[in-house]
């Protein structure tokens, strides 16, 4: 049996504390139709009626249907279904062989609409048919399919616009639209419970699925689910019952319990990206350093670098940014590596490991400030030769302080006035706290001190030199200025005015590269809100020649694929991201590019 | 004359030819346009209309708002951005100076509701800008999270009034500074919004150091609109 007829009964969960036995659900799945809420007929079969069962027998006419357009999957349910209905039942022999029209009125155009989900169409072809034809009866399968479809689109559309409750009438009223072969509204319908904080009813909601629904992928997806509403405890009960209940053949349940490995090392990176000193248990500590070093996730070692260097247990978190750096090396990896060896005082392996990135990544070239800080922000009072240490201001930025940075450059300005240098890194730290309309007038006021300020105060790494072969030439104060105005209107939206202005814009051929790469990514974002989707891939693959496509990008090129109904690449673009760190974005992707190709939803 | 006719018969079949062979390179014309149009594309058809999508941002001068801020120290114009949504929505942004050291802008909001000036603009409306009702608590509380995170909260349990009528805020504080977020939908058409604009939304979002809520709120009770047509300000409670 490859899909049970299971029935996530909300019916039966109003009526009951805890859901029925799947057996039972298979039970309700019988030929009874759904007139209203909780009643039921059985509908004979009309005299005349040419595709109505005889007594005493099951009704295939869904299953010859099925059998007749290679509808496997359907039919492998249909089988099952009618196994569970009459255990001494057997397929026909001549399911596939070509049947001789029977007297009456055939019924596949109906079917044919039911199946493309044209359910008001089939309703009304089967009203306009017994116009025609008063004596015909249509199946009571047929009816049924009816119904189940009409109760399944209910449940969608209540869901869509956030109508829980109606969520759960509708489940109630249809309980076949909630079966495993229809587990986007199963899902729907727990989703319901957990909204309405019906928690233990979403809980048995998910229970039943994961233990009734043999695929071990749609297990799998139930417990991503699952996660967003339910407690770790609850979610360990439900992988552990997941990847033993009622095993299938050829199903391999190991993925299942994976599942809660996976999304533990997300909540536990999660909570170390916002955890205070102290907040995580050594234990958690030591369960994520371990998942981090056997998947040899570069983005976890990063989040853990962090972490210390937040402690400023500066030599851990070294290591970390090192480690992730060995992993995948990135900007990102080599700004912390950059901070952790300033904390640790070892300015020359600080300024080595900046080496790669230096004029070419905004973050390095801010974090090589805390290293080499600009004149005058030093915070100790101008003038003073004598190495004091690292500065407020140095720590501040160290610590990630944004707001420790503002304060203290507004109080040396306070005291000492205004420098070039002391107004771009305003410009820098006020970027990071998102207030980017200042940030580029802080940097404009810097390109205007700076034009005042002698020609020696050029700092020592602004070399005018020009760049020899192969390596990229280290930013001006101006051209840093000018960078920081860029990232500022880009930060603000002002795509249009940016793309206008760029090519004159005083920036580093790297700069122009990365602000270029920038822009295409964010004209790539508004052609996929806006439906282009060509228009999206189109840009997508201008962006990837200027620089490797990041993870987000790589996600939307993904749906652009979808909405074009390239499905096959789709999926082989969101498995590709997925394989290399599975997120809930990736997952997603997947598991709606799968089903897509399926039919299985 | 017979010369004369013949000649005049002789032009007129000229003329006559020349009308032809003007015709039939008129109609050739015609087709080569016709077959460049539908070849190049100009005859193919996009799915989805863009005209009703939000333009991108483009910065405009504090003195194209249609909008007066009262002077005020501690929260200058630092920048003003535009954008178009259809023809029926023009929202702006004012990003104010932000005295304290909290991240997020400081900033006034406007969005402003035409009526189409045509039936096919009636027929083709883009999305609502903002939704109505402009907040739940639900939405508030997210929104409020996420511009004052880790500040107390607390919506105001009584409206205040500013030129326009009455308007709805919350406050966050924490140790130094205090934030609000004021919100006001215009809505009035008897007195105040003129024939083509259907609404005016507004919302004031401020942090300042200190805890003085008033004064966080001053621009916001001055402000004036300036729309091209004359908004009126509301009528005092029991005025005329």
């Amino acid at each position: 049996m490859t899909r049970s007829a299971l029935l996530l009964l909300g019916a039966a969960a109003l009526a009951l504390p805890i859901a029925l036995p799947p057996a039972a659900w298979a039970q309700a799945n019988g030929g009874g139709r759904a007139l209203a809420p909780g009643v039921k007929v059985e509908v004979a079969p009309a005299p005349g009626s040419g595709s109505a069962p005889a007594a005493g027998k099951v009704d295939e006419t869904a299953l010859r249907y099925y059998a007749r357009i290679g509808d496997v999957e359907r039919l492998e349910a249909e089988i099952a279904r009618l196994r569970a209905l009459d255990p001494g039942w057997e397929p026909p022999k001549d399911l596939f062989a070509p049947q001789a029209t029977t007297p009456g009125v055939d019924e596949s155009p109906f079917w044919s609409l039911v199946s493309a989900g044209k359910v008001a169409e089939a309703r009304a072809a089967v009203a306009e048919q017994r116009r025609k034809t008063p004596s015909w009866q249509p199946s009571a399968k047929l009816l049924q399919e009816l119904d189940v479809a009409e109760g399944a689109g209910r449940i969608r559309q209540a869901s869509d616009t956030k109508r829980w409750q109606e969520v759960i009438d509708a489940a109630a009223a249809q309980p076949e639209a909630v079966a495993c072969n229809r587990l986007d509204n199963a899902w729907r319908l727990a989703e319901a419970y957990a909204e309405l904080k019906q928690a233990d009813r979403a809980f048995d909601t998910y229970k039943t699925i994961v233990t009734s629904c043999p695929k071990a992928k749609e297990r799998r997806d139930t417990i991503f689910k699952a996660s967003r509403y339910l407690s770790p405890e609850r979610l360990r009960e439900l992988t552990a019952l997941g990847a033993t209940s009622n095993p299938a053949t050829g199903e391999d349940y190991s993925t299942v319990r994976t599942a809660e490995a996976e999304l533990e090392t997300g909540r536990l990176l999660e909570r170390l990206g916002n955890a205070r000193p102290g907040t995580l248990s050594e234990s958690d500590r030591m369960r994520v350093e371990g998942i981090v070093r056997e998947k040899q996730d570069a983005d976890g070692a990063v989040a853990l670098g962090w972490y210390f260097q937040k402690q400023k247990k500066y030599a851990e978190a070294q290591s970390w940014f090192a480690q992730a750096n060995g992993w995948t090396p990135s900007d990102k990896a080599a700004e912390g590596l950059v901070l952790a060896y300033n904390g640790l005082g070892e300015k020359a392996r600080a300024r080595e490991a900046a080496a790669p990135w230096k004029g070419r990544s905004g973050r390095v070239d801010q974090a090589l400030k805390a290293v080499d800080p600009p004149r005058g922000a030093g915070g100790t009072g101008g003038g003073r030769a004598v190495p004091q240490g690292p500065s407020p201001l140095d720590q501040a930025l160290a610590r990630h302080d944004f707001a420790g940075c503002l304060s203290i450059i507004r109080s040396t300005i306070a005291s000492s006035g205004p420098t070039s240098a002391l107004m771009q890194q305003r410009g820098w730290c006020l970027l990071e706290l998102k207030r980017p309309s200042e940030a580029e007038a802080a940097f404009v006021e810097a390109q205007a001190l700076a034009a005042r300020e002698p020609a020696a105060k050029e700092p020592a790494g602004g070399s005018r030199k020009p760049p020899s072969a192969g390596v990229p030439a280290a930013a001006t104060r101006a051209q840093e200025n000018a960078y920081g105005q860029a990232i500022a209107r880009l930060t603000t939206g002002d795509v249009a005015g940016l793309t206008r202005d760029l090519p004159r814009a005083n920036l580093t051929p790297a700069q122009k590269a990365e602000i270029r790469a920038a822009l295409i990514a964010t004209e790539a974002n508004r052609a996929l809100e806006d439906k282009r989707y060509n228009d999206a891939l189109r840009l997508l693959d201008a962006r990837r020649e200027l620089e490797p496509e990041p993870r987000n990008l790589g996600i939307l090129r993904g749906w652009a694929l979808y909405n074009l109904m390239r499905y096959d690449e789709a999926y082989r673009q969101f498995k590709t991201i997925d394989d290399r760190l599975s997120t809930e974005e990736s997952r997603e992707g997947l598991s709606t590019a799968w089903k897509t190709i399926y039919h299985d939803w | 004359m017979t010369g004369e006719g013949e000649r005049v018969s002789g032009t007129t079949t000229m003329i006559q030819a020349t009308m032809i062979r003007r015709a039939g390179r008129a109609a050739l014309w015609a087709g080569l346009c016709a077959a460049t149009l539908l070849t190049s594309g100009c005859a193919g058809w996009v799915r989805d209309n863009l005209t009703q999508s939000p333009t991108p941002w483009r910065r405009v001068q504090p003195t194209a708002l249609p909008v007066t801020l009262p002077e005020n120290r501690d929260f200058p114009i630092v920048a003003a951005r535009l954008r178009d949504t259809g023809t029926v929505y023009k929202s702006y942004i004012v990003a104010l100076g932000n005295p304290t050291v909290l991240p997020g802008e400081n900033r006034l909001s406007v969005d402003v509701q035409t009526l189409p000036d045509s039936l096919f603009g009636a027929l083709v409306q883009p999305p609502r800008v903002f939704p109505v009702p402009l907040y739940t608590m639900e939405t508030l509380t997210e929104t409020t999270k996420r511009e004052f995170p880790a500040m107390r909260i607390k919506v105001a349990d009584a409206a205040r009034r500013n030129h326009y009528g009455d308007y709805d805020y919350v406050t966050a504080q924490d140790a130094e500074n205090t934030c609000v977020l004021a919100w006001q939908l215009i809505t009035d058409h008897k007195r105040m919004l003129p024939e083509r604009i259907e609404a005016v939304r507004l919302e004031y979002r401020v942090c300042g150091v200190g805890s003085n809520v008033r004064s966080l709120l001053a621009p916001f009770d001055g402000l004036t609109l300036t729309l091209p047509e004359t908004v009126l300000e509301a009528l005092e409670p029991g005025g005329l």
